[in-house]
């Protein structure tokens, strides 16, 4: 009897604990963090906060913004990188940047995984332009699949990275015998037949049992200026849109093209449907100051994009009506306070412009099919004063 | 079509000895007068885990282990047939369940849902809720060493009638598709976390190896324990979210009275 119960016991025991192995290495092999220590950094940097940037995990591409005149030839940037993973050339080597993008090598712990990173420094000059076009006729396929536009000013993104992570644009393909993921199935998507060459595409999408199983039973298309931080994309959704790239010249309104078709049922966040509920597509731009009193950066999100005190101006698109046509919108900005010009010219405004296909699409509510096209946007600034 | 005619067979051969089990049982029963068998019942309680047989290197602690409602109430029948030597066999319903609170590093899992697919690598905690409720019938070899101890050897077939494998993850992150992937971070809560529910991917049967002794201390009653081990994977067959294959591993501590 005894030795019966010894024997259940250590079963049990060594099944569920004792059994336990060596911990393994890392596989991961990131950069996280990139920063230059300089002596002195005002010469190089227009902020002090420009010297560090925090690598999005999806990022392979780490651009310094920095002041003309700087010495590109001999930079010696430093990385935080996964434990155990090891760079080349070393963090904190100095290299010559003078002739474009230095590429480094991180490898994992466990030497099994290796990823490619291009440290780039981009020398910002004023922006002489009084008008900026937002076309959307440069745009690739990334290497997760899904459509990214290009802007030589501004980074635009959009949340296409978050409904990867749905799994709804990845189906098995009998024919190929794998898994094959449809860079069309995402909510942000070009469109060939734009008002001038191609457009944009947003809409709004189901994502499924994934979805659902996370309480996001909708994606709507969004573009806009800034960046998509997938990370956050479970925890708290709105911190995953980082709304706005620092710009340094006052907006006085802006205005394109657009199509919209709301989706034909409305539902709120529990998937439930909402009668009689129409739904709106969303165009708006924001210009805020993006450094608080303690002088650390501000970007807007999801939760604060139209409502945060550092917000000076919005122009807010409010007649956009169902058509099939391509309409005109335009909007003013409309300023709550005075523009600083040596804050404007230390790059210490943000501007974002943002639309998307589902006006509380950032709350999971709104119609599956709601479409807004989008071309020939342009982003109006007063003379340089 | 190959998938379906293993079903089959295999619902054959249940079907076959389970029935030659009743009929065994049935004849004795008729056949020989009621003190050849012994009836007894049975009330335990089972403590154990649906666990992968040895730990991966990527389950790296468990932080906490719930008892479940996991009662076990048999109707046994036991008839001497030669010597010490003897034959068993009865009904039993019980339930296998556990929560177990695990933390992993890396931990390879794929997730299909109709004909869309999450693959990737977690790393944090995991909070897993089993439940199987169980109907289960033992045929085992019997041996008496002493006149009131029984030790007991033998398969068993079980249909599970109530399946539940859900859970939740928090306090971590998956890298989709390899490590170098997109990297999502998990809340530290259930709220903030992604939820899962693989209950309907839970076979119906299972079959294993139970070996057990009753001990008998006063007059009818009598103290039992039991080990069961699962032979089949608690998921059907082609479900890989899981990377290894779960066995319910459970021991079983009860109270047994003898009807006559």
């Amino acid at each position: 009897m005894k030795l019966h119960k010894l024997f259940l016991l250590a079963t049990v025991c060594c099944t569920l604990s004792a059994c336990f192995k060596d911990e393994p290495a890392n596989a991961e092999c990131d950069i996280e963090k990139a920063w230059i220590h300089a002596e002195n950094p005002q010469d190089m940097f227009y902020n002090l906060s420009d010297t560090l940037v925090n690598v999005l995990y999806t990022d392979n591409l780490i651009t310094f913004d920095v002041k003309p005149q700087t010495d590109l030839t001999a930079i010696a940037p430093i990385f935080q990188v996964t434990p155990g993973a090891t760079v080349s050339p070393a963090s904190g080597s100095v290299q010559d940047f003078s002739h474009g993008p230095v590429t480094y090598k991180v490898k994992s712990e466990d030497g099994q995984w290796e990823r490619e990173y291009y440290v780039y420094f981009n020398i910002v000059t004023r922006t002489e332009t009084d008008t900026i076009r937002y076309d959307f006729e440069d745009f690739t396929i990334n290497e997760r699949h899904y459509y990214a536009w290009n802007h030589t000013l501004s980074r635009w993104d959009t949340g296409n990275g978050g409904y990867a992570m749905t799994g709804m644009a990845t189906k098995y393909d009998p024919d190929q015998g794998k898994y094959v993921t449809d860079s069309m199935a995402f909510p942000t998507i070009p469109y060939a037949d734009g008002y001038d060459g191609y457009a944009v595409k947003l809409t709004t999408q189901n994502t499924g049992a994934f979805g659902a199983m996370m309480n996001m039973r909708i994606a709507a298309g969004n573009l806009f200026i800034g960046a998509f931080d997938v990370s956050m994309a479970v925890t708290d959704a709105m911190k995953a849109t980082r709304f706005g790239e620092p710009f340094d010249r006052t907006p006085s309104k802006f205005r394109g093209y657009y199509q919209y078709e709301p989706g034909e049922q409305y539902q709120d966040e529990n998937g439930s449907t909402i009668a009689d509920k129409t739904d709106q597509g969303d165009i708006y731009a924001v210009f805020y100051r993006n450094h608080n009193e303690a002088n650390e950066t501000i970007v807007l999100n999801g939760d604060d994009v139209k409502t945060s005190p550092y917000i000076v101006a919005i122009a807010q698109v409010t007649n956009i009506v169902p058509t099939n046509q391509w309409t005109e919108f335009e909007a003013d900005f409309v300023f709550s306070e005075d523009i600083d010009q040596t804050l404007l010219n230390n790059r210490g405004y943000s501007l974002a412009i943002v639309f998307s296909s589902s006006v509380d699409g950032a709350y999971f509510k709104g119609a599956i099919g709601s479409t807004l096209l989008i071309d020939k946007v342009e982003l109006i600034c007063t003379d340089i004063q | 079509m190959h998938r379906h005619t293993v079903m089959t067979m295999k619902r054959i051969i249940i079907s076959a000895v389970a029935m030659a089990a009743f009929s065994a049982s049935a004849k004795a029963f008729t056949l020989s007068l009621p003190e050849d068998i012994r009836y007894s019942v049975k009330l335990g309680y089972n403590i154990g885990g649906t666990a992968p047989l040895g730990i991966p290197a990527t389950i790296r602690k468990m932080n906490r282990y719930k008892m479940q409602s996991n009662y076990s109430l048999a109707f046994d029948m036991q008839k001497q047939i030669k010597g010490r030597w003897g034959a068993m066999t009865g009904i039993k319903l019980e339930n296998k369940g556990m929560e177990v609170d695990a933390t992993v590093k890396n931990y390879h899992m794929s997730m299909v849902k109709g004909s869309s697919r999450l693959t990737g690598y977690y790393t944090g905690n995991t909070v897993i809720k089993a439940e199987e409720w169980a109907l289960t019938l033992p045929i085992q070899a019997t041996y008496t060493p002493a006149k009131n101890v029984l030790v007991r050897l033998g398969p068993y077939v079980s249909y599970v009638t109530s399946r539940k494998f859900d859970g939740y993850v928090y306090s971590g992150y998956l890298r989709e598709n390899t490590p170098t992937g997109a990297k999502i971070l998990m809340g530290d809560s259930e709220s903030e976390g992604a939820t899962f529910d693989f209950s309907d991917d839970m076979r119906h049967w299972q079959f294993g190896i139970d070996a057990g002794v009753d001990w008998y201390v006063y007059k009818r009653w009598g103290i039992y324990a039991d080990l069961s081990w699962g032979f089949t994977n608690i998921f059907k067959k082609g479900f890989d979210t899981i990377e290894q294959k779960l066995y319910p591993i459970y021991g079983t501590v009860g109270v047994t009275y003898n009807l006559k």
